[in-house]
């Protein structure tokens, strides 16, 4: 039913990419501001304040204000799905965490300033690991205790630390039922989001006004937060967002948009700036450190019967949304047809500076131990790692247990998959690698060379990324009196291209050229919301879909108009290309007596469009769940007298539903793969606890991926499309694309270590040094 | 809190000259940002870590967060505006960014074209090795290089054919 396209589905890039390739587009970082901030930072990783002062530092010439604990506001600044907390507390919970803060004429100054400081800490015992920290004898982050979720506060008034469960089947059953178990495992290291733009703030006081530039994935939380903390009407906050050096995850609401602002606001309003330094954004954010036990089963004939899953995340000092999210260790599991599961995600505080979710949440670290015993146990069974796993998966149409958000919850309903061709992305990534050629089975090498081993693996996951919380976000669009579009966005274009992809989802579908849509976004001003924001790769699927919704709404009120006009009913009217003409009548016919828009309407004409309130997953159509697939596969070379990886060749295949910009599409899934072989391999993060320091705080000692570091990628994009209309469900069948390619680094490359040296790594980073640790031990699993 | 001393310094910004008054701790990024108003070129880290900063100074790529302003005497600097000409039309290497796909968030953007227009004055016809030789100096957490290195190539192509 090949449908022929005007707009989507075509490469087009995006806008601004030519003023970005001029340097003539304005970052936060590029406006004009009077007064920089600095920040003292706790030398300790848990203390309390006892004294401090800062009369010396206040009197220094050019300083214009400081603030400390005493002078913030009594109420603590809500985040979305994240611990409230106070603009700035004496209670200290992570190295680095704030002390107080300076506005001064000049960065030095402010520097300067924060030496004047003096300081009394009373020391407080302090706990890393999260799993030693959810023992009720561990020290107190909190008083309530350090395991968080907001849906447990009943219980945590209670005195009961619990995790989040999520369960369906009986896992007794499941495991009584297998004839091969294996339980092993898994340490992995935090990644963090390290965007080559730091974080950044400018806020401006003009009467009881607040104005906030800043570069963030979510200005709407931060609109919000403000309001809250500074007890003013949502409506006197502007938070302009106009263009993002890079989030991942990393830029949302946090305490120093408040400290910006209040410094700020005791500086008589002035225009007052924070920006991150390198070792500040190093330390600032990351993905959870974790621990995690995994226990597989299966029948003699592969088929699986189980899965269990407990884990301990690491959230850090305060954690920041979503502190409650299960460990989102369900996704992995979900991915195969397991009737049995249970999953215990323990969401625990430490004196590590904040987690918080990295593009994919903590899916990649799932995705790593759950795939290495799914490994294990096709191992086992003497299988075929390719032929256990596409026995094992889902695909299009196949029914599966959706993931259940509630905990314990038993006998949710079951939805069929769709755009979910996980098998035949399994074949085109097994003939790209050459992998019937190449397999020479479990632990054994492609090819030995004196010290040198090749070894190839293949893993594969799923992941529901997109299409949520629709009830949380808000789209408009004004068609003007000459047809063409303005869009007015709740969504917050990233820099992946979704202000772009908007547009050509709204000119495809009124039928008119692309030049004639335009968009407006990354303004609180504009009138739209989007509480979660540029998450969950949900912009284009939850946003384009209501857009698409508002822009039905337009044909409707056009159709309205035009039908007395056209002597039929609004029903039979079609509206495309800036005219309204009668659909029954054969084309030819109809376009002669189209009425030009300009002889229709004297005003332009306005829609919006949200989800139903509080509207969390919705169905993409009655019964029916978007899904992600994806299926990575890499031969790698182990040196086995260094440890050292060295990645020969990796194919990726991946299901966008349809791609509306397929170069775009196709970028995200490249950006992210390379992103989750940093996580595999170098992202190595060390905090020293005797100098009470993290050493990993530049790009020297935390190497992200560089241009030579990256092996040869093949990505192949298979789309595969519903037939439903384009504006019921996700736009025209697309799903998200932007998290995708960051599951597959950790697992991918612990498998084919593992069948180039017959020994499995259990803990992430893979660094030379804890290969060689490995290549050492001699235990073989 | 030791008081820094200024002194006048000339430069050749994108061939315009310049006397600019610096103190002895500012860094070319600084007056480049801060005195000139040429914002193109990006703060990342201030080590000389990330590249974001990259211009040239007389032909060579180097990181201006390390450069002191006052070692920059009489230098001819080329920095990421003075690239496009004067009607608008991009640069070569900026139009291969821009149609290639290799752009995202933009932020390393300019430092990388920088580092590329410095490899292609010296190397017109570069292997896919000398790319990201040229370029492993700039970080960019976004494309995975994939299509910043097919720009390049492009951009060399575009620039033999002239």
């Amino acid at each position: 039913m090949a449908e022929k396209f005007s707009v989507i589905g075509k490469s087009i890039p995006a806008k601004e990419t030519k003023i970005k390739a001029t340097g003539e587009c304005k970052y936060v970082d590029d406006l004009p501001t009077d007064l920089h901030v600095k920040i003292l930072r706790s030398p300790y990783p848990h203390a309390m304040i006892k004294n401090i002062d800062v009369s010396a530092a206040e009197k220094l010439d050019g300083v214009e204000a400081v603030i400390t604990y005493k002078d913030v506001p009594n109420r603590l600044m809500p985040r979305g799905c994240a611990r409230a907390l106070y603009i700035l507390d004496p209670h200290l919970r992570h190295v680095g965490d704030e002390v107080a803060a300076v506005a001064a004429i000049s960065e030095s100054i402010a520097e300067d300033a924060l030496t004047l400081i003096k300081v009394d800490y009373e020391v407080l015992p302090a706990v890393f690991d999260p799993e030693e920290a959810a023992k009720p004898d561990a020290p107190k982050i909190y008083p309530e205790g350090n395991v968080y979720g907001p849906q447990y506060e009943p219980l945590h008034e209670k005195g009961i630390n619990a995790p989040t469960l999520l369960e369906w089947g009986d896992i007794n059953k499941g495991f009584s039922e297998a004839d091969v178990i294996v339980e092993d495992t898994f340490e992995v290291g935090p990644q963090i989001h390290a965007a080559v733009e730091p974080h950044i703030c400018i806020t401006s006081w003009v009467g009881d006004e607040l104005t906030v530039w800043t570069a963030n994935q979510v200005p709407y939380e931060v609109r919000e937060g403000l309001a809250y903390v500074f007890e003013m009407p949502e409506s006197k906050v502007r938070v302009l967002s106009p263009f993002i050096g890079g989030g991942f995850g990393g830029k949302y609401l946090n305490r120093y948009h408040a400290i910006c602002a209040l410094l700020s606001k005791q500086s008589g309003g002035k225009k007052t700036k924070i920006r991150f330094t390198r070792e500040e954004e190093q330390t600032n954010s990351k993905r959870f450190l974790s621990k995690q036990y995994i226990k597989i089963g299966a029948k003699k004939d592969g088929t699986l019967t189980a899965i269990y899953f407990k884990g301990y995340a690491d959230l850090g000092g305060y954690g920041n949304f979503f502190g409650n999210s299960g460990f989102w260790g369900e996704y992995p599991a979900a991915a195969y047809k397991v009737n049995n599961s249970r999953f215990e995600g323990w969401d625990v505080h430490t004196n590590h500076f904040t987690s918080q979710p990295m593009r994919s949440v903590q899916v990649p670290a799932t995705v790593f131990s759950v795939e290495s015993v799914i490994d294990q146990v096709a191992k086992k069974l003497n299988m075929d790692p390719t032929e256990f796993r596409l026995m094992n998966m889902p695909q299009t149409g196949d029914v599966m247990p959706p993931l259940p958000y509630t905990a314990n919850t038993v006998g949710y309903p079951r939805a069929e998959l769709e755009g979910y061709p996980s098998k035949k992305l399994m074949k085109l990534v097994k003939d790209e690698l050459g992998w019937d050629k190449k397999w020479k089975g479990w632990g054994r090498p492609v090819e030995e060379n004196g010290t040198k081993k090749r070894g190839i693996g293949i893993v594969y996951s799923g992941y529901e990324g997109g299409f949520c919380h629709d009830g949380f976000m808000s789209m408009a669009a004004s068609m003007n009196k000459d047809g063409s579009i303005n869009i007015m966005a709740g969504t917050q274009d990233l820099g992946n291209s979704s202000n772009m992809t908007m547009c050509q989802l709204a000119a495809e579908f009124m039928g008119i050229p692309l030049e004639d849509v335009n968009i407006f976004t990354g303004d609180t001003s504009i009138g739209q919301y989007d509480y979660f924001g540029a998450r969950a790769s949900r912009e284009l699927t939850t946003g384009g879909h209501l857009l698409l919704k508002a822009l039905e709404e337009i044909k409707q009120k056009v159709r309205i108009i035009a039908a007395p006009r056209l002597g039929v009913k609004p029903e039979e009217v079609e509206i495309k290309g800036k005219m309204a003409y009668v659909r029954t009548k054969a084309e030819t016919d109809a376009l002669k007596e189209a009425i030009p828009f300009a002889e229709l309407i004297t005003s332009s004409i306005t829609a919006g469009a949200s989800g139903e309130p509080g509207s969390v997953f919705p169905e993409t159509a009655p019964g029916k769940k978007v899904r992600n697939s994806m299926v990575a596969g890499i031969e790698v070379e182990v040196d086995t007298e260094t440890g050292e990886v060295k990645l020969l060749n990796m194919v990726t295949a991946n299901c966008p539903g349809k791609a509306i910009n397929p170069e775009v599409v196709k970028g995200q899934y490249q950006g992210a793969t390379i992103m989750s072989l940093g996580y595999a391999l170098w992202e190595d993060f060390v905090y020293d606890e005797n100098k009470r320091a993290y050493l990993t705080d530049s790009f020297t000692d935390y190497r992200v991926p560089r241009a030579q570091d990256v092996p040869p990628l093949k990505t192949i994009v298979l789309e595969e499309t519903p037939d439903r209309p384009p504006h019921e469900g996700t736009p025209y069948g697309a799903q998200g694309v932007g998290e995708l390619g960051c599951w597959s680094g950790p697992a991918v490359v612990a498998s084919a270590i593992y069948n180039a040296l017959g020994k499995r790594m259990q803990k992430s980073p893979m660094t030379a040094e804890k290969v060689l640790e490995l290549i050492k031990e001699g235990e073989n699993k | 809190m030791e008081a820094v001393s200024s002194k006048i310094v000339n430069i050749l910004v994108n061939g315009n000259n310049y006397e600019v008054t610096v103190a002895s701790n500012d860094t070319l990024l600084t007056v480049l940002r801060d005195k000139l108003g040429l914002t193109g070129t990006k703060f990342g880290c201030g080590n000389g870590e990330c590249g974001a900063c990259t211009v040239l100074i007389d032909g060579e790529a180097v990181n201006s967060c390390l450069v002191l302003a006052l070692n920059c005497e009489g230098k001819e600097i080329q920095t990421i505006e003075g690239l496009a000409s004067s009607n608008g039309d991009l640069h070569p290497i900026q139009q291969a960014f821009v149609d290639n796909f290799a752009i995202q968030c933009g932020f390393c953007t300019p430092g990388i074209i920088m580092s590329t227009k410095s490899l292609l004055e010296k190397n017109q016809n570069p292997t896919e090795y000398e790319i990201r030789e040229a370029v492993n100096g700039n970080i960019c957490r976004c494309t995975g290089y994939e299509n910043i290195v097919k720009a390049v190539s492009a951009a060399a192509e575009t620039l033999r054919g002239k």
